[in-house]
């Protein structure tokens, strides 16, 4: 999981405020605050760390611009996602132009199969497969082939730990659409993985 | 309760059947396939949530701040010369290209002053160092001028904005 946020609500506010009357240094604490969440979202979207890092850079250095336009309607947070969820969505629409014919095997992974920034795998032993690199790549792969709208959704839902109502925000979609895509991406990736989930000796409790 | 209904179910709680409504469970206890479905839901659930997080590479921060740092400066020097070149009630189209103009000038310029000691008399000096290797003429562009200004930026192909080169240093040389 990302690393839980350490400022308060109130702390946010007052950075945003100081940020958008020109205070350099209050907008990069709200970069340390919220660039691994932003980057982990971009970086599921796309699965490719360097645009991942490229789009993040993007959102936050638009985010600065538009700042000034910032009324704190909604909360910064959502705010920044939606800045990054826009173009994210960008990215995915131009390479499906560029390419009709976009393969998932090419070149989302290094040689060995993973990200170069891969956090270590700390969990413990080899024989849990639901952390092998096999799997992790399949979901990946899995992630990847929903349609964007479902991925955005279930990215936000299920990795980044967001709420319906603050997806909604982010989307600028009605409540419902966030549930139905929810259920539609779920029943998509369970399709997916389903070959690799009942051959494997994973052990699942209910 | 159908198989649909309880999918339907199942997909909601990732397959969990201890969240499941009482008509579900009862069905559950009777249906394999739905059994199955429930399996497979867990086991998705428990791939998809084991990925791990990700974080920005090293220096990300930096990064950014620098970036913004660039624009502000930039834009502060390319607004001094598009009002420099050209009247404030001139399009802003116009403007731009007359900062476009400044810009592949002073490279031409550029290569006029290199090599000597020092900048004429009256050389403004709008950015970088003392040592300013580079001389932009003409305050008071006629569209004309802007044209053949343009011209030559077009045929010099400077696409780089200057600020972009810590290398390279402005300056605006103004002619009498
Ligand atoms: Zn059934």
């Amino acid at each position: 999981m990302a690393k839980a946020r350490q400022l308060s609500q109130q702390d946010i506010e007052e950075l945003v405020e100081r940020a958008r009357r020109g205070d350099g240094a209050a907008f990069g604490q709200l970069v340390e605050e919220y660039k691994d969440k932003i980057y982990n979202y971009v970086s599921r979207m796309l699965n490719d760390p360097y645009e991942a890092e490229d789009v993040t850079q993007e959102a936050f250095l638009r985010a600065y611009r538009s700042l000034p336009r910032f009324r704190g309607a909604s909360s910064f947070h959502t705010w920044l996602y939606r800045i990054a969820s826009n173009l994210a969505i960008d990215v995915v629409r131009k390479r499906k132009r560029q390419e009709p014919t976009y393969s998932l095997d090419e070149p989302m992974e290094s040689d060995d199969g993973e990200y170069e920034r891969e956090i270590p795998d700390d969990t413990g032993s080899p024989e849990d497969r639901s952390t092998t690199r096999e799997t992790r790549v399949a979901v990946r792969r899995a992630i990847m082939e929903l349609p964007e709208k479902l991925r955005d959704v279930m990215i936000l839902y299920e990795l980044q730990g967001e709420t319906y109502e603050d997806i909604a925000e982010i989307l600028n979609v009605p409540l419902g659409t966030v549930k139905s895509r929810l259920f539609n991406a779920r029943n998509r990736l369970k399709e997916s993985l389903e070959q690799l989930v009942a051959a494997g000796e994973l052990e699942v409790e209910s | 309760m159908t198989c649909e209904e309880v999918r339907a179910e199942l997909v909601e709680c990732w397959g969990s059947t201890e969240q499941l409504t009482t008509a579900a469970t009862e069905h559950l206890a009777i249906c394999e396939n739905c059994r199955y479905e429930a399996r497979i839901l867990r086991g998705t659930s428990v791939m998809l949530h084991s990925l791990p997080s990700e974080s920005a590479p090293e220096g990300f921060t930096a990064g950014v701040l620098q970036q913004i740092a660039r624009e502000q400066a930039q834009r502060g020097w390319t607004a001094r010369l598009g009002q420099w070149f050209v009247p404030a009630n001139q399009t802003s189209w116009t403007r731009a290209a007359a900062v476009g103009a400044a810009i592949a000038l002073a490279v031409a310029g550029g290569s006029m002053w290199a090599g000597r000691g020092s900048l004429p008399e009256g050389t403004q000096q709008y950015a970088g160092s003392a040592s300013g290797t580079i001389a932009v003429s003409t305050p008071a562009a006629t569209e004309a001028e802007l044209d053949e200004l343009l011209r030559r930026h077009q045929a010099l192909q400077m696409t780089q904005p200057l600020a972009d080169d810590p290398g390279v240093n402005l300056v605006v040389y103004t002619t009498k």
